[in-house]
């Protein structure tokens, strides 16, 4: 049996479809930050570092990537007690400019703490960039600057995303039936 | 209040099954025909209607239209209010949109699959569309594959599961005649074998699945924003609210009660109050553990509360969205 053919999986967007438009979003940030002053981007762990890559490499401007990871609901015992930054950044953002990096905005619960733990840090800007982005799931409202394709309320996997760990490294992004 | 549910693949005969049984027994017919005409009065027309009948979500050049998604929510909700009220009031023989996952816990309904082996189907639409053998085959394919995902993203089901029928009949080696009159007996058997009383049925339809916290309170009391410690109607509010604590977000437990009707002296008739009321982000989210089928009469509440109070931002965390999030975080919710 190949690889993926356990699940039934419906290709969404192909690889050419996918690096097109990464690269239009690395245009975008180009442009916009372009003498903008110094700007990290926080890549979240781990979904999002295909996306990452692949951004930054469509960049034509001086960045530092830093990486950032925080634990999961449910990924703690019975009491699941509260979010905790599993991976902290290594840089200082204070004053720079902060692009935070994520595979898929859907809940927005992550990002709303991410979000806010970041904006403590006193940065001088802090803007989000998704792959995806599923507003038919969101809970908490979260303004997102960049985004790659918006998708209804579809299980997907591949370019980072996963199931039980599987999939991350489908170079399409696929809905798992 | 009987329910005959026929799911049917492409070519297997299972309208005109449909018809013979609705004319044998005297009960509404609701096929395409009867919902277009219901969807033009609530203002989907065609083409739009044939867009959304029994097909999945469609990309056009991998993008989605979010505009056309939220037609498309206005049409199911439209349409599976249409089936809720009329199977109030009718004996109904649904054919497709569902109907099985609908009326899944409804006792008196009767589910049934009609298929037919694939030569068989190709013959017969052969016939039916004049087409030859390989365009019938194409047809097919995509109807059966458009039903079968639009069942799978409304409802999360899938339509080859035996489980969720009474009958599967094989109009292969079943003629229609013979297969409506199965059909009709079992429906009758099903009607003699135990009458349930109408508002009991009733009740059903409306079933609310609640039941006492209990597994949601595993890890300790729950503090809302205030410091107080509510008492949830469901255990999946409590799961619910310490996923909200997990990331750090303040809310408050049915913090308001909002008047939705009045009658001639003033005095509320009928109210309405949101689960959940996020003080940061000033939302109220309303969270409902019934499945899909069964979330009209709540859907109707929060239309209303919409209408009422327009500034209000309200949100509905529907039992399969719920179901979704604990997936996601790998946490087991038990069935209601």
């Amino acid at each position: 049996m190949k690889y993926g053919e356990e699940h039934n999986l419906e290709v969404l967007f192909t690889r050419e479809q996918i690096q097109a438009r990464v690269a239009q979003l690395g245009e975008a940030i180009t442009r916009d930050y372009r003498g903008a002053g110094e700007l990290i981007l926080v890549a979240v762990l781990r979904g999002s570092v295909y996306f990452a890559v692949d951004l930054s490499r469509c960049l034509e401007i001086p960045f530092i990537l830093d990486f950032m990871g925080i634990s999961s609901y449910g990924g703690v015992s019975a009491s699941h007690g509260i979010v905790r930054i599993t991976k902290d950044l290594d840089s200082n953002i204070a004053h720079k400019n902060v692009l935070l990096l994520e595979d898929i905005v859907d809940t927005g619960l992550t990002l709303n703490y991410l979000r806010r733990n970041l904006k403590t840090r006193n940065p001088a800007s802090l803007r989000i960039c998704t792959f995806l982005d599923m507003p038919a799931r969101r809970i908490v409202n979260i303004p997102v600057d960049y985004c790659g394709f918006t998708l209804p309320d579809l299980y997907v996997v591949g370019y980072g995303l996963d199931h039980h760990e599987r999939y991350r490294n489908l170079e399409v992004v696929a809905a798992l039936k | 209040m009987a329910v005959i549910t026929i799911s049917r693949h492409f070519g297997s005969a299972g309208e005109l099954i449909a018809r013979l049984v609705a004319e044998k027994l005297g009960y509404l017919l609701v096929n395409k025909a009867v919902i277009a005409e219901n969807m033009r009065l609530c203002g989907i027309l065609e083409p739009e209607f044939a867009h959304f009948d029994e097909k999945k979500i469609k990309f056009q050049d991998g993008e989605w239209d979010r505009e056309m998604e939220e037609r498309r929510r206005h049409y199911l909700s439209q349409l599976h209010n249409f089936f809720y009220d009329l199977a109030i009031r009718e004996n109904l023989v649904i054919l497709g949109r569902g109907g099985q996952f609908l009326f899944q816990d409804f006792p008196p309904a009767l589910h049934v699959k009609i298929i037919a082996p694939l030569q068989s189907r190709i013959g017969r639409v052969c016939r039916l569309y004049s087409m030859d053998e390989s365009a019938a085959a194409r047809l097919i394919t995509e109807q059966d594959r458009d039903r079968e995902t639009y069942l799978r993203q409304i409802f999360d089901g899938d339509w080859l599961n035996a489980e969720l029928y009474h009958m599967v009949i094989n109009t292969g080696i079943t003629g229609p005649e013979e297969a409506a009159a199965l059909i009709v007996t079992a429906a009758c058997l099903r009607e003699s074998a135990g009458e349930i009383p109408v508002h009991e049925l009733e009740e059903r339809l409306l079933e609310q699945f609640a039941s006492p916290a209990d597994d949601g309170l595993v890890g300790g009391l729950l503090y809302d924003a205030g410091g107080n410690v509510p008492l949830f109607a469901h255990h999946s509010e409590a799961k619910f609210a310490r996923m909200l604590d997990f990331y750090q977000i303040k809310w408050l437990y049915e913090p308001k009660t909002f008047p939705l009707e009045w009658d001639s002296e003033g005095t509320v008739t009928e109210a309405f109050s949101p689960d959940f009321y996020l003080p940061e982000q000033d939302l109220y989210l309303e969270l409902t553990t019934q499945r899909q089928k069964l979330v009209w009469k709540k859907n109707k509440k929060i239309r209303r509360l919409k209408e009422i109070y327009p500034d209000l931002q309200i949100k509905v965390i529907y039992g399969r969205d719920f179901q979704g999030l604990l997936k996601k975080y790998s946490i087991e919710e038990k069935g209601d």
